[in-house]
Order: C-alpha cells, then structure tokens, then sequence
C-alpha cells in the first residue's frame, strides 16, 4: 500500500499559509457580512442624531407599521443586496459619515431641514441609477394587488419604463418636490416660517457653509 | 372737409351704446386654432386616470373639451418656475387650473370675468374677514365656510403642497397662485366642465343662499322660480347659444338676467355688469362700473363724481388704473332690462324697476342711514370701543344690514313677497325699534338724546313714535269708540 503524499511544493510553511489563509478568508468575509448586516440596522443608522429626523418621519409610514408586521429596515431599501454591492455601499456612504464629522450641523433640526432636499435628491438618484432594486426586494410588480380596484391593473398596464421610485417617492420620508420644480427659497421661507426665524436666516445657515 | 370731434362725453356715451348693445349675441366661440391643444403626452394621463380616479376621468369623457380633443395635459400643463408646478409622471403640471389657465383658451371669457365681483368676492373681504372668522369664529371656519365662496389665497407651501388650510377651495374669487382671480369650476365644474350646469340656479344657490343672501330662496319663492320648476325640461340648457327669447321662453334663472344673451344683448361673464344697486351694504348705492385700460374694473357710487376717460385712478388694491370707460347705472339699468323686455312690456318692466328702487329708497332712508349715523356717533364719542363684535349692538347693527336688510333688498329684487316683508323689512323694523335704538340709547346714556333721538327728529319717517294713542286692531286690541 503506497502513502498518500502531499506533493513536493506544499512545504509546511504553505501549508500554515493555507490554513490561515483560508481561516483568514473565511473570517474576513464573514466579518463583510455581519459588518453590512450591522450597519444597514436602523440602531446603527440612528446613532447619529441626525438620521433622528429621517426615523421619525419613517415610523409613520407602511414600511415601519405594516399589517402582517413585515418592516423594512433602513438598509433594507438604502443598501444593495450581496455583500459586495452593500460593502461598496457602505464604503460609498462613508461620505456621509465624513460631512456628518466635519461638515455642516446635521444634528441640528433647522441645518437639517435646509439641506434635506438635496438628500433627497441624491437618494432619488440611486433608486434610479438601480432601477429600484432595493424596492424589489420585496415587491415584486407582477404581484402587486393593492386595495383599490385598479391598482393591480395600474401596475400592470401603465409601468412600461418606469422604475418603483419615478412614481413612489416621497413615499417614506418629508415631503420633497422633484429636482426639477425645487424651489430654494420657497423651501428656505418654509424652514424659516416652521421654526419662527427671521427672514434671510436660512440663507445666512446655508452660506455659512 | 374738417374732421368730426367727437366730444368726450359722446364718445363714451357712444363707446358704451356698442359695450351695451354688441352684436351679435352669442356665446363666444373659441378662437384659437385647434394645434395649439392635444397635448401628445394626454392619452398617457387618461389611461391610468381612467383607473385612478374613474370619475374625474368619465367626467372629462363626457365632457365638450372631451369631444373637441382637450385632454388633461392642455389645462394642467405647467412652466418648471410656476409657483405651484409639481413633478408628475415625467410631466410637469399645476393641480390648479386658474382662469388664466382657461384663458388661454376662452379669452373673452377670462377678460369679462377679470375685475368683476366674482373674480374680487375674496379681496373685497380679505381685510374684513379676521372680525368675524378668527375673533367671532375660530380659523377652522374660514377654509370650511367663508372662504368656500369667496374663495381663499391658495398658499404654495416650500415643499410644492397646497396648503391644506387654503385647498382645496372652489371660492368664486380664489386668489390663485398664478396671480389670478377667480375659479371657474365654482360654477363649471371641474371635468364635466358643463355649460347647462352653470345655467341651472343650483350652481348659484351654493353660496347665494341663507340668511345674508337668500337669493335660492327667494327665487323659489318668486313667479320667475314658479314657471322654471313647472317648466325645466323646455330650458334648452344645453344649448351651444342660449339666447333668452329665441332659444328658450319657459323661465328665467339666475344666469338669464345676470350674465345670459337677451335679444341683442350679449351675454357676460361678469355677473355684477347689470346691477344698478350695491344691495349687500349699510346704506344701499346707486354704482358706476369705471372699466380700465388693463381690463380691471371697479365699482364706485354714483354720488361721487364720475372720473374722466383716460384719467388714472387709485383701485382697491393699491394700483393705479387709466379709465377706459364708465358704465352709468342708468346703463346698467338699460342692459338689465333688455333682458326683461324679451317676456315683459316696456311699462310692465319699468313699473317693477320702480316698485324695487322705492324698497331700497325707503330701507336706505328710514333705517340704513339713520343706523349708521347713530353708530358713527357712539363710535366718535368713544361709547363703543372700536374693536367689532365686542359690544351686542354690533350684533345687532350688523344684522340689520347685512342679514335682514339684505334679505328685504334682495327679496323686492326679484319679487319673493315674503322675502321682501316677512323676512326682510319687518325684521328690519322690528330690530330697529326693539333692539337697535335701546341698545344704542343705553350705550349713548346722557347723550342719548343728541347721539340718536335727534337723528331720528332729523328724519320725518319716525314721527309716529311721537304719537303714543294710536290703537290698532292689529294686536286684538280694537280701537276705542270715538267719545
């Protein structure tokens, strides 16, 4: 009986370098998973004060109160499915974390509100560049019947080339109007009028930046 | 040969005999050439509005606009810089449809409407309004009362939303984010958008109805409302012309007098262009229509002096307009009777103008002014604070204007008897002696004599409360034999 022998390159120094190499593997990428799960949670998100406003608007709506308890949390739609995509979401949305360091004062409810817009923009923008794909996560059109009579029919007969976000926005979150009939300083007297501050003082906030 | 100078008095009298009695009288067909509606981008709203929202959209099927290729985008489209634009489906469009919208369209309509007391029914009571609906009421009954016929100041919030406390509102004088006044679905409807709708009274009596302006009622009441129920399936309503005495004879409704064609009258979008009177005030005035160069108009009573063609003039909201005409009320009078003269003779309509100017003649003399001077008195003197409504006698002196002498006014001006006496004048009396002159003394105290006893001497109407030994059988109580 001839002796299974490990061929003449696998030394043991390569041997350990596999082994750890593999563990290292394993680890790192289990690391990947349970770092993406983590910071898609809402506790993470809602670490920072600022996210607060986002949250409570959020649990007003559908996606935080459903009836069959199904909820949706903040990664569930803001962060890609796999955990390539959702770790280069994260490593995208650093940024955020970054402006929220050393950026204005988000955590402040006016300095909030004044730059929610472009937000809003921006995650409108990557619903689209993505074709809603976190949306479909759960929804998926064909299945869609709705409460009223015809919104099974809407879906199916009326979303030729749309995306879930060209119609649904404004969905989850305050009230923004559409990139394209925003107002500044509409949307700057409407902050003022809500937290009763003079005239101009949105401005003067915004340009302090 | 020298040229004619006109005079500038012919010349008016000239300019409103053709105002007055244009050819030809017929509903205004639209002008603009049929490219400039179908929208290319409507088919796709009608397909998921037929869905959405069913009803709107069969209303729009049913509708002329429907029949002549009008579709949803031709009056919602909007500029990305309106203030009220909104995103939708890839389109940008305004939830509001103003007459500046309808305009585009229906331009003499836009233009007859402009200026008149529907189109100003909000900015005439903007100022006034807080008295009654904050102070009286509360600010939840103007969006629900007030402001659902007079209209609201549509307020466009930062976030593109219609302010829920301004909107929704079919208020005949909607100030609307455009800038225009008015609100043609207060009579039209919104997707119908039905011309037999607007001719029926039913689209009136929403608001020209209840205790200030019981016009519904009173119509009811009278024999004009008497032969249009009897009479209502021969109205022609539906009409394209809706000529009085050529395409209907069986009755008259609100819109026959007040803006339809009569004969060779032609028919107005602005409803006040035929009355003589201001019946909804303290003291009732005889008014000119001045008519400005930029298409404004303004009512102004007949005992000021007429201004000038070509001269500017100070308006109610601040503007300066060039006069471009005056309407005397005695053309006033002639437009509205050209109507009546199409079932009635001459002397007939001539003897009931004159029955109606003698009731506000007397309500004018005999109460209005009189109250008015006795208040202006306790005011001047300091008896009352100049705050409204926070002493009864206001109460009561609004309500016998604004309510009871409104309806007596209204209810000799379109013949309902009851109205005119019952629910009117007597009211009118009996508030005057009852109420107002009591209160009014016992605010006036000392001065009670000079402040309001010495403007009744002033006026000989009052004299029989000087003879005390009148008896009268009228309350059961016959007079004594003659000794």
């Amino acid at each position: 009986m001839g002796r299974l022998r490990a061929p003449l390159f696998i030394t043991r120094h390569v041997l350990i370098a596999l082994v750890v190499g593999g563990v290292g593997g394993v680890l790192f990428m289990t690391f990947l998973l349970e770092f993406d799960h983590y910071t898609s949670s809402n506790a993470f998100c809602t670490t920072c004060h600022s996210m607060s406003y986002a949250d409570e608007s959020y649990r007003q709506t559908v996606h935080y109160n459903s009836a069959s308890g199904v909820r949706a949390s903040c990664g569930d739609c803001h962060v890609s499915e796999g955990v390539f995509a959702a770790t280069w979401d994260h490593a995208i949305g650093s940024k955020d974390l970054f402006k929220q360091i050393f950026g204005p004062d988000y955590d402040d409810p006016v300095i909030n509100a004044l730059h929610l817009p472009e937000a809003a923009f921006a995650a409108r923008k990557w619903f689209q560049k993505r074709d809603s794909a976190t949306c479909k996560r759960c929804h998926t059109l064909e299945a869609i019947q709705g409460k009223r009579a015809d919104t099974a029919a809407i879906h199916r007969e009326e979303t030729d080339g749309k995306s879930c976000i060209d119609c649904h926005y404004n969905l989850v979150h305050r009230q923004v109007p559409d990139a394209s009939t925003f107002k500044r300083e509409a949307w700057n007297r409407m902050v003022e009028e809500e937290f009763a501050l003079e005239p101009g003082t949105a401005e003067r906030l915004m340009s302090a930046h | 040969m020298p040229p004619v100078v006109l005079s500038d008095s012919f010349r008016r009298v000239l300019f409103l005999s053709v105002f007055v009695l244009a050819f030809p009288a017929a509903a205004e067909k639209v002008k603009l050439d049929p490219s400039h509606w179908g929208h290319e981008a409507g088919d796709a709203c009608v397909s998921c509005h037929t869905k959405s929202s069913s009803g709107l959209a069969q209303q729009w099927q049913d509708s002329a606009h429907a029949a002549a290729g009008v579709n949803c985008m031709d009056c919602h489209q909007a500029e990305r810089a309106d203030v009220d634009a909104i995103e939708h489906e890839g389109q940008i469009i305004a939830t509001i449809v103003s007459p500046k919208d309808c305009g585009r369209c229906h331009a003499k309509e836009f233009d007859e409407q402009q200026g008149s007391v529907h189109a100003e029914a909000y900015s005439i009571i903007e100022d006034r309004l807080p008295a009654l609906a904050r102070n009286v009421g509360g600010s939840a009954m103007q969006a629900a009362s007030c402001d659902q016929c007079h209209g609201s100041r549509v307020k466009v919030r930062g976030d593109g939303t219609l302010d829920p406390a301004t909107w929704p509102n079919s208020g005949i004088g909607r100030i609307n984010p455009d800038g225009s006044k008015g609100s043609c679905s207060s009579c039209h409807g919104r997707h119908r958008f039905s011309k037999a709708q607007a001719r029926e009274p039913e689209a009136c009596v929403r608001c020209h109805s209840g205790p200030d302006s019981p016009d519904k009622e009173i119509f009811e009441a009278s024999k004009h409302g008497m032969v249009y129920a009897a009479h209502r399936d021969e109205m022609n309503l539906d009409a394209a012309e809706w000529i009085a005495g050529r395409d209907y004879t069986a009755a008259p409704t609100c819109v026959t007098c007040h803006m339809g064609a009569a004969g060779k009258l032609p028919s107005t979008h602005d409803v006040g262009l035929r009355n003589v009177w201001s019946l909804n005030t303290p003291v009732s005035k005889r008014q000119f229509l001045v008519i400005f160069e930029d298409g404004a108009k303004m009512e102004l009573p007949s005992d000021e002096t007429a201004p000038r063609r070509g001269t500017e003039m100070a308006r109610a909201d601040g503007t300066v307009g060039v006069v471009k005409a005056v309407a005397t009320p005695e053309r006033r009078r002639q437009a509205m009777t050209l109507v009546c003269v199409e079932c009635h003779g001459k002397g007939f309509t001539e003897g009931f103008m004159r029955q109606f100017d003698a009731v506000v003649e007397l309500y004018n003399t005999k109460f209005g002014e009189p109250a008015r001077a006795i208040m202006a008195g306790l005011y001047e003197r300091g008896l009352l604070t100049p705050t409204a409504f926070d002493e009864p006698i206001e109460f009561t002196y609004w309500e016998l204007w604004h309510d009871e002498g409104a309806r007596g006014r209204h209810g000799a001006s379109m013949m309902s008897p009851n109205h005119a006496w019952w629910e009117g004048m007597y009211l009118v009396g009996r508030n005057f002696y009852a109420r107002f002159l009591p209160e009014a003394r016992a605010a006036a105290g000392e001065q009670a004599d000079a402040l309001v006893d010495a403007v009744l001497r002033a006026d000989g109407q009052h004299q029989w409360l000087e003879d005390p030994t009148q008896r009268s059988a009228i309350l059961g109580f016959a007079p004594q034999e003659a000794e």
